[in-house]
């Protein structure tokens, strides 16, 4: 088992500080959905470095990112699967 | 080498594969992105192989915001660790041999200025403290004295990390290494030195502490490879294997040296500078006129 981050989105949207997805060492991998002004992980390509959790926590203090076990993750974002996209907001 | 030789034919393009695709309607040719667009674009650097947390592929992705036009640039590497992301990058990469890099980076940079003399071409060498200091050494002094219009960027994480943890010469005095039990027994190399004496038009020596300045930095170093001169980046990109840093710690360790012993530092030849304030002026008369 490993674990990958997780990003609060509530806490996240509150701030848009954008830390995390500068300092991530891997590409296409922490995403920025500009509409609701929340990162997000492609949880399929995560290595679970916990990098983004230290960026969070010491150099912007807003605690948003947690790791969490793989098989604990809901409905993660796979980019594998669907590709890139602006938003995870779904188009009406 | 440019947008136009990956373009899909219309029929086919739905048959390619996702990230491709991605990389067409979103990527980041022919624009320069900056650092704080990233993940709201599809970046250039695609899933890789190197370890988790290492501060040498932060590195790199962040070089790959700072290319001034990605799609008219070519990277040169050769074995060690960096070339496993470089390789995964929608830019095109030639392998040189162990010692071989800025000799086969010097014929790419004149082939391309003959081959394409309207557009620039930026040759771009990156490689490890291995690659460039200790085996390809010769090379790399030789490229600088014969001032060879590319960039040199050493991914200096201090130690050969691909091969199990020898001593290189960019490793700190008195180390020790797995593969160097007894401890380093000389100081490191000093690269930035040397390149001053070669002639060098502009040197800098950084950690990822700072994304967007590591992304300037390395704009700064192509543009003035493209006009003046030899251009190189020492970048320390340390091996949390090698030196079993933690992996959440590994910002916290690029800090640390970063205070202790690896300040940001650059240096401009006189042509360097003149030519860079000229051009620093001009940008700025053109962003004033675009505002307008």
């Amino acid at each position: 088992m490993y674990s990958v981050a997780e990003i609060d989105v509530e806490i996240c949207s509150a701030t848009k500080c954008r830390l995390c997805t500068q300092f991530c060492p891997e590409g296409n991998t922490i995403l920025y959905d500009e509409v609701r002004g929340t990162a997000y992980v492609a949880v399929d390509r995560c290595k679970g470095c916990e990098i983004c959790v230290g960026i969070c926590d010491d150099l912007a203090k807003h605690h948003a990112i947690k790791m969490l076990p793989i098989d604990q993750v809901k409905d993660g974002f796979e980019i594998s699967k669907v590709g890139f996209l602006r938003t995870l907001v779904e188009p009406e | 080498m440019s947008l136009k030789t990956i373009q899909a034919a219309p029929g086919f393009q739905d048959y390619l594969p996702k990230e491709y695709q991605d990389l067409l309607e979103d990527g980041p040719f022919f624009q320069q992105r900056k650092v704080s667009e990233l993940g709201s674009f599809k970046e250039a650097l695609e899933e890789h192989p190197m370890c988790a947390g290492c501060a040498m592929t932060l590195f790199i992705r962040l070089c790959y915001i700072g290319f001034p036009s990605l799609e008219h640039t070519v990277i040169c590497g050769t074995a060690g660790c960096g070339r496993l992301a470089i390789t995964q990058g929608a830019v095109p990469f030639v392998y040189g041999n162990y010692g071989d890099t800025n000799a086969v980076a010097t014929g790419l940079k004149r082939g391309l200025e003959i081959r394409f003399k309207d557009q620039p071409k930026d040759v771009v060498v990156m490689a490890g403290d291995g690659g460039l200091a200790d085996i390809g050494f010769h090379a790399v002094m030789h490229s600088w004295f014969r001032k060879e219009k590319f960039t040199t960027i050493m991914l200096d994480n201090e130690v050969y990390g691909n091969t199990g943890g020898q001593d290189s010469g960019m490793t700190q005095k008195g180390m020790v290494m797995k593969m160097a039990p007894t401890g380093k027994k000389f100081e490191k190399m000093d690269m930035l030195g040397l390149a001053k004496t070669a002639g060098v038009a502009y040197t800098a020596r950084i950690a990822p502490t700072n994304p967007t300045r590591v992304a300037n930095t390395v704009r700064k170093a192509v543009l003035i490879a493209r006009e003046v001169g030899p251009t190189f980046i020492q970048a320390y990109t340390s091996c949390n294997i090698e030196y079993a840093i933690p992996t959440p710690k590994v910002m916290d360790d690029a800090r640390d040296v970063e205070k202790d012993r690896y300040g940001f530092q650059e240096y401009f030849s006189d042509d360097a500078k003149t030519y860079w304030e000229e051009s620093e002026k001009e940008r700025k008369r053109l962003r004033r006129a675009a505002k307008k």
